[in-house]
């Protein structure tokens, strides 16, 4: 997930925002809804104010800065954030997370609209999940497999529903096609494609010749055979091009179903409100300064028919463009509504000294109301690889950036640790220390940066110090961070120019060659706690997140030998060797990976958090929103 | 004419700022990560970080001097408010006397041209298109970065800022054209440059000289609102606007970041309009319009 950079905006790639996959665990949800039932029935009998059970009431409202979700379409939701709203309340999908303040328990699976969490056969090539009974959407239809599969159908049509998870056509069993596309100046340019393009067009964007004629047509029988679904319409079967270990987890994202007869393609969801089969509905979606989304109550989502989903608040209300220092005053006054108020994105990091005492402690005033902890993104500076081919010179970077400037602006210690990768600790067994600043570049370099020895690498490198230039989403702190990383560069020799990016187009520049400059900032977040998420994405063409624009043909292939590794341990050890060889050929400057503080009203609590206090939810680093009640 | 001392003490600070900066030993570039705290970023310091090498405290988060970042601001803003002021002026006196002295179809056109620039959605445009703009100007040769910012800043405010400075003096030359002593130059033979230049402009220069000092604090005003607003130079660099714009983030928590650069701006502003008012009663004597 990206990282977003109006604070952190979360998405799995970052707005700039656990561990231990032990396989299958059938029967956890089974014990999780047992328990939730067995407590809410003893809550019920009479007894002390102390222990009552959650209640179900009240309206729970959602501060936001941005003007908008950066997409309400199932499909292309891509942000950490949304997709864990979403997922607690409009849109059910096959599997999803658990709601724990425990990482290792919140990473495990409990299964949703399915059974449960997936039958793998043909050594994990193939998986088939059997729906639940009595699901349906707002209208009272049934969910069926026609409808997931529907659903999975349109992420195939990459021209209009982009920007989402790519995983269905990355992993299913259905053939790339070569073919032709018209580039920038109307040539031929060869290029392939799925050949499954989606439920809109009898054709691919391709084309067969150069002579750009005859577009390839859809070949949808390819999609049919690749997902099957049973004749009573209950169990879906996926069949896979390769073995995937995790793909019950890949089928959190973006795999929702979609009735046919209502989509509208690219605006789905935006026009009209989308068709929900969760605990709630969209009542209204205005976006702007002043816009709100409500949800209400989904009256045909039945609890018989979801142990996974505690829906206490009546109602949800997500408040836009709400400027962010705004935010936090509110919260921390938390009167009239505001006490019923939770925020989207993390605190300013001006604030955080008046809510805690250090980074891991809260100011008693707001006890069980703020929280300090590791989110899931890391963050790190992307370093073109075409445009800065020696490593030497990529070293020298690395060695004479001043790293702990950079965190004490972002916030010191509140801001996060030093990273040494792109794996974060809290990601679970994959992660293991690269060495980077100790050994990896030759010798041990402080966080303050060395000059000096930059230097000696630049002699080294054969070629002259270049010019560099800077590419950083234009906000307050984001520049100063900037003028920090070219004032540590300029003392090694380099010459920096600083390249600004308006925020809300960040990476669609960096990811134009053309556009993006020589290095930039980036932010990545596992889609789920497993370093297939990290490193595909983030060092190989197909993975879709290069901003290094890194092509190794001999780094792919060790890739792909751990992807479809099924003994986990032996993934892990991989994913591990891999991280040290991204960081030895410095296709990236890991810079930190950030602690992130949340904070909520007076008069809300959790469900399963340590006295109903606020924590962070270990899968998409984000707030736990299905956990969330009103006080009573 | 204390107003003009402190004046002139201000021009001087610009021109001399960095020699100055170095006399304090500050630098609006180096990072102090001493002066701030681990926790956040705060400075150590009280009321932003004021201590004896720091005089007007340290930047949040990154340490920079203050003072040394008022002093360089301080010599941009300038920059731009001279150079702005002295092209409306060359514009719109031109304008205004060609068009108060030709009469007629000219007067007309000018006229409306004046109207059409005056009711333009001045502020609009400059938000929205500053990042275009600024790139056609680094497209027509001009140096990328803050050479073609602070161009763009200063064309902007010419081009939209000349017509009030045009009507002024097309209504002075209005009534001027129909004085004697012009009458009697007509009646010698002059052209109508001797005319132009040497009868009517001398007689022009009081209202053009109040208003040049009364339009130049606007401009520095002017010019704090854009670089609040987000159109002003890059980072390493600070103006007025941008050091006030910064300071709103902090203002629960360290208000001296909003005080210290607004009372200076103040002082600056309210200098220049003072000696702008004064310099209208002595050029005046029956009192301005």
């Amino acid at each position: 997930m990206y990282y977003v950079y109006y604070l952190l905006k979360p998405g799995y790639p970052a707005e700039l925002e656990e561990p231990g996959m032990n396989g299958m665990d059938k029967g956890w949800s089974r014990v999780l809804a047992l328990g939730a039932v067995a407590a809410l029935a003893l809550s019920a009998c009479g007894g002390s104010t102390a222990t009552a059970g959650p209640k179900s009431g009240g309206t729970v409202y959602l501060l936001t800065q941005a003007d908008q979700f950066d997409q309400v379409d199932p499909q292309r939701a891509y942000t950490g954030e949304d997709l864990a709203f979403f997922s607690a309340t409009i849109y059910r999908s096959l599997e999803a997370y658990t709601y724990s303040p425990d990482n290792p328990t919140a990473s495990k699976l409990t299964p949703d609209l399915a059974t449960d969490l997936g039958t793998p056969t043909d050594g994990a090539k193939t998986w088939a999940f059997t729906l639940r009974d009595g699901v349906t959407f707002q209208d009272g239809s049934s969910i069926t497999c026609a409808d997931i599969k529907y659903g999975v159908s349109r992420t195939f049509a990459t021209s209009i529903i982009n920007q989402g998870p790519t995983y269905a056509i990355a992993y299913l069993d259905i053939p790339s096609v070569d073919g032709y596309i018209k580039d920038a100046a109307g040539a031929a340019k060869k290029s392939s494609s799925s050949a499954y393009g989606g439920p809109y067009s009898s054709t691919l964007g391709l084309f067969s010749d150069q002579t750009l004629k005859t577009a390839i047509p859809n070949d949808t029988a390819a999609y049919d055979k690749a997902v099957t679904c049973s004749t009573d319409g209950k169990t879906i079967t996926f069949h896979l091009k390769q073995a995937v270990a995790d793909f019950n987890y890949t089928v959190t994202l973006g795999f929702s179903p979609v009735p046919k007869a209502a989509d509208t393609g690219e605006s789905y969801g935006v026009a009209k409100p989308p068709v929900a089969s969760g605990p709630y509905m969209v009542q209204s979606y205005a976006t702007g300064k002043g816009g709100k989304m409500i949800l209400v109550r989904n009256p045909k989502w039945s609890q018989a028919s979801d142990s996974y989903h505690h829906p206490y608040p009546d109602q949800w209300e997500v408040d836009f463009g709400i400027d962010a220092k705004v935010i936090d005053q509110r919260l921390i006054q938390s009167t009239g509504n505001d006490q019923f108020a939770l925020q989207y994105g993390g605190m300013q990091p001006e604030n955080l000294a008046t809510v805690f005492t250090s980074p891991t402690a809260v100011n008693p005033q707001f006890a069980g109301r703020a929280n300090s902890s590791y989110d899931i993104y890391d963050r790190y500076l992307w370093i073109n690889v075409v445009k800065v081919p020696n490593l030497q010179i990529r070293q020298a970077m690395a060695v004479a950036l001043d790293r702990s400037a950079l965190r004490k602006n972002a916030g010191g210690d509140f801001y996060g640790d030093y990273a040494d990768g792109s794996i974060k600790p809290n990601i679970g067994a994959d992660y293991a220390p690269t060495g980077m600043w100790t050994t990896l570049l030759g010798q041990a370099i402080p966080d303050t940066g060395d000059p000096a020895y930059a230097k000696t690498l630049i002699t080294k490198s054969g070629v002259a110090a270049p010019t560099l230039t800077y590419n950083y989403p234009d906000t307050p702190v984001n520049g100063k961070a900037a003028a920090i990383v070219q004032a540590s560069l300029q003392l090694a020799g380099f010459t920096v120019k600083l390249a600004p990016l308006p925020s809300g187009t960040y990476y669609s520049t960096v990811f134009d060659p053309t556009k993006a400059g020589e290095f930039g900032m980036g932010g990545w977040g596992p889609d789920w706690p497993n370093a297939s998420t990290v490193i595909p994405p983030l060092f190989t063409q197909e993975g879709g997140w290069d901003l290094s624009q890194v092509d190794d043909a001999a780094f792919n292939t060790e890739v792909k030998a751990a992807q479809v590794e099924t003994d986990r341990a032996k993934q892990s050890t991989l994913w591990q060797a891999l991280n040290v060889e991204t960081m030895k050929n410095v296709w990236v400057i890991p810079t930190f990976f950030p602690l992130a503080q949340g904070m909520m009203g007076s008069k809300l609590a959790t469900g399963t958090g340590p006295t109903g206090g606020l924590y962070r939810w270990g899968p998409y680093g984000s707030n736990p929103y299905g956990d969330m009640l009103v006080k009573p | 004419m204390v107003c003009l001392i402190i004046l002139i003490a201000f021009y001087l600070v610009g021109i001399f700022g960095p020699v100055i900066a170095g006399m304090f030993g500050i630098s609006p570039y180096t990072f102090d990560p001493n002066a701030i705290s681990d926790l956040g970023g705060k400075p150590v310091a009280d009321f932003g970080g004021i201590t004896l090498a720091h005089p007007l405290g340290v930047e949040w988060g990154t340490g920079r001097d203050i003072l040394a970042q008022l002093l360089f601001g301080l010599r941009i803003s300038l920059i731009i408010a001279t150079t702005a002021t002295l092209i409306t002026v060359t514009i719109g006196v031109l304008i205004g006397i060609i068009a108060g002295y030709a009469g007629g179809i000219t007067d007309t056109l000018l006229g409306r041209l004046m109207d059409l620039i005056l009711a333009f959605p001045f502020l609009l445009i400059v938000l929205a298109l500053s990042p275009v703009l600024i790139q056609r100007l680094t497209d027509l040769g001009v140096p990328e970065g803050n050479v073609s910012r602070v161009l763009y800043l200063i064309l902007v405010m010419s081009v939209f800022g000349w017509p009030y400075l045009a009507r002024i003096v097309r209504g002075q030359v209005l009534s001027l054209r129909e004085r004697e002593f012009v009458e009697a130059a007509v009646s010698m033979g002059a052209g109508r440059r001797r005319i132009l230049f040497t009868e009517i402009l001398p007689n022009l220069w009081a209202p053009i000289l109040v208003y040049a000092t009364l339009t130049l604090p606007s401009y520095i005003g002017f010019e704090a609102a854009l670089s609040f607003l987000g159109v002003s130079v890059g980072e390493p660099d600070k103006t007025f606007g941008k050091m006030l714009a910064d300071s709103v983030t902090y203002f629960n928590v360290v208000p001296t970041y909003l005080f210290i650069p607004g009372t200076v701006l103040v002082i600056l502003v309210v200098s220049f309009n003072l000696f702008g008012d004064s310099l209208r009663d002595a050029l005046d004597p029956k009192g301005g319009h």
